[in-house]
C-alpha cells in the first residue's frame, strides 16, 4: 500500500511538472519530492530515490541517462545533511537548504548535458532557468521538515 | 572513508562513467517505457479537460461572434448612412445643374459652391462658401439655390467669401407679386421671416402668394423665386400693408449655392 501511494505521488508529480510554467520555467517538483524523502529519512533513502526519480526523468526527457541520476541522487544525499546529522534545520535553513540543492540539481543537469551531449540552451538563459528554479521552490523549504 | 561516503562516490563515479559510456554510443533509457503512459494520461487528461472546457469555450467563441456581428452592423449602418448622403447631395447637385441650364436672361451661372460655415452671431445672416477671389467670385454675386433666391456676396477674400443672406435687415431686393404683379421692396428682419414693403393698402394680397424679384433693382434677374406671403396686416392708417414673407429656401438646411453674375 506505502508503495502504491509513493507511486502515485510520483506519478501525479512528474504529470504536474510538465503542466506549470512560471515565467516560462518548468519549476523542480522532482527535486522538492527528493529533498523531502532525503531530508526525512537519510542520506543512503535519499541517495537511491533520487537516483530512482532521476532514471525515470531521465528516461522520460529523452535524452540520455545521468544527469538526472546524478544531480537527484546528490540532492538526495545532500538533503540528509539538513535533518540534524550536520546542521540543526530551521525554516530558513530550511529555505537555503532547498533553493541551494535546486539550483545544484539544474545546475549539474545543465553542465553534464553540455560536456556530455550538447548545450540545451543558452549560458543566459541557464543562469535565468537555475535561478528561477531555485526561488520558485525556496518557500517551499519552511515547510518540508526533518522527522521531530 | 565511511561507507556513506563510499557509496556517494561510487554513485558520482557510475554517474559519470555512464553518461561518457551514452556520449557516443546508443541512449540507454530503462523507463522510456513510462513516456507511453504519461502520454496516455495526458490525453485522458486533456479529453476530460476538453469535455468540461467546450461548453464554455463554445460559449466565448458565440460571445466573440456576437461583438464581431454587432460590431460589422455598426460598420454596414454607417455605410448606408453615408451612401444614402451620397445619394442626396447626388440629387442636390443634379437640382443645382438644372439652374445653370435653366439660366436667366443677362446673367451668367459662375460656379456652385458650398457652405462651409455660418457665422456664429445671433445678429448677422450669413454665410461663409467654399469659393473666393481666386475662384472668379466677386461682390454683388447673386446666391440661389433650385427652390429660390438665398443672398449676395458681401465680402470676397481669396479661398472663400461671405454671403449675406436674404433675412438679414440689410438685405433687400426689388420684388414682384406673381399673382397680380403688383412692385415692392423685401428685406430681412433678422429672423427667419421677411418684410414686403410698399405694397398699398387698397392693394388685394392673400396668404400664399408667391413673391417673385422683379429684376427692376439692376443687381437681381427677373423671376426668380423668394418666397410667399405668410401674414398681412392691414392697419387702419397709413399707405401700405405690413406683408410677412417666409423665403422658399430655409437657411438652416443650405448646403450649396448657384452663384449668378450679371
Amino acid at each position: 500500500m506505502r508503495y502504491l501511494f509513493w507511486s502515485a505521488i510520483v506519478l501525479f508529480i512528474f504529470l504536474v511538472q510538465g503542466r506549470i510554467l512560471l515565467f516560462d520555467v518548468t519549476p523542480s517538483l522532482t527535486s522538492l519530492l527528493v529533498y523531502y524523502v532525503g531530508i526525512r529519512n537519510g542520506d543512503v533513502a535519499g541517495i537511491f530515490f533520487g537516483s530512482l526519480i532521476g532514471t525515470i526523468e531521465d528516461s522520460l526527457s529523452g535524452a540520455f541517462l545521468g544527469p538526472h541520476l546524478l544531480s537527484k541522487g546528490l540532492v538526495g544525499y545532500f538533503s540528509s545533511f539538513l535533518s540534524g546529522s550536520f546542521f540543526k534545520w530551521t525554516p530558513l535553513l530550511g529555505v537555503i537548504g532547498i533553493s541551494t540543492l535546486t539550483f545544484v540539481d539544474s545546475a549539474l543537469v545543465f553542465a553534464s548535458r553540455s560536456f556530455f551531449d550538447k548545450l540545451p540552451s543558452t549560458i543566459q538563459a541557464a543562469v535565468f532557468i537555475i535561478t528561477i528554479k531555485s526561488l520558485i521552490n525556496a518557500p517551499l523549504g519552511v515547510l518540508i521538515r526533518p522527522k521531530e | 572513508m565511511s561507507r556513506k561516503r563510499l557509496l556517494l562516490f561510487l554513485f558520482i563515479i557510475l554517474s559519470i562513467v555512464l553518461m561518457s559510456y551514452q556520449s557516443n554510443r546508443e541512449k540507454l533509457l530503462p523507463f522510456r517505457f513510462l513516456n507511453k503512459a504519461l502520454n496516455q494520461f495526458n490525453s485522458v487528461t486533456n479529453s476530460v479537460k476538453d469535455s468540461v472546457t467546450s461548453p464554455f469555450k463554445k460559449m466565448l467563441l458565440r460571445e466573440e461572434e456576437n461583438r464581431r456581428l454587432q460590431a460589422e452592423l455598426k460598420r454596414l449602418l454607417t455605410e448606408q448612412q453615408k451612401y444614402k448622403e451620397v445619394l442626396l447631395e447626388n440629387k442636390r447637385l443634379r437640382e443645382l445643374l438644372s439652374l445653370k441650364e435653366q439660366g436667366y436672361k443677362g446673367y451668367q451661372h459662375i460656379t456652385a459652391a458650398r457652405v462651409t460655415a455660418r457665422v456664429p452671431d445671433q445678429w448677422s445672416q450669413t454665410f461663409v462658401i467654399d469659393k473666393g477671389f481666386l475662384e472668379g467670385i466677386a461682390k454683388n454675386m447673386i446666391a440661389i439655390t433650385p427652390k429660390g433666391l438665398v443672398g449676395k456676396i458681401y465680402d470676397i477674400s481669396n479661398s472663400y467669401s461671405y454671403l449675406l443672406l436674404l433675412t438679414d435687415v440689410n438685405f433687400s431686393v426689388a420684388v414682384r407679386l406673381q399673382e397680380n404683379r403688383r412692385e415692392g421692396i423685401i428685406s430681412g428682419t433678422g429672423l427667419r421671416k421677411c418684410r414686403l414693403k410698399y405694397i398699398p393698402f387698397e392693394e388685394e394680397v392673400k396668404i400664399g402668394d408667391i413673391v417673385i424679384t422683379s429684376g427692376l433693382d439692376s443687381l437681381f434677374p427677373e423671376g426668380i423665386p423668394v418666397g410667399y406671403i405668410t401674414k398681412i396686416d392691414k392697419k387702419e392708417k397709413g399707405l401700405f400693408q405690413e406683408i410677412e414673407v417666409t423665403p422658399f429656401e430655409d437657411n438652416r438646411k443650405i448646403e450649396e449655392i448657384v452663384l449668378l453674375q450679371k
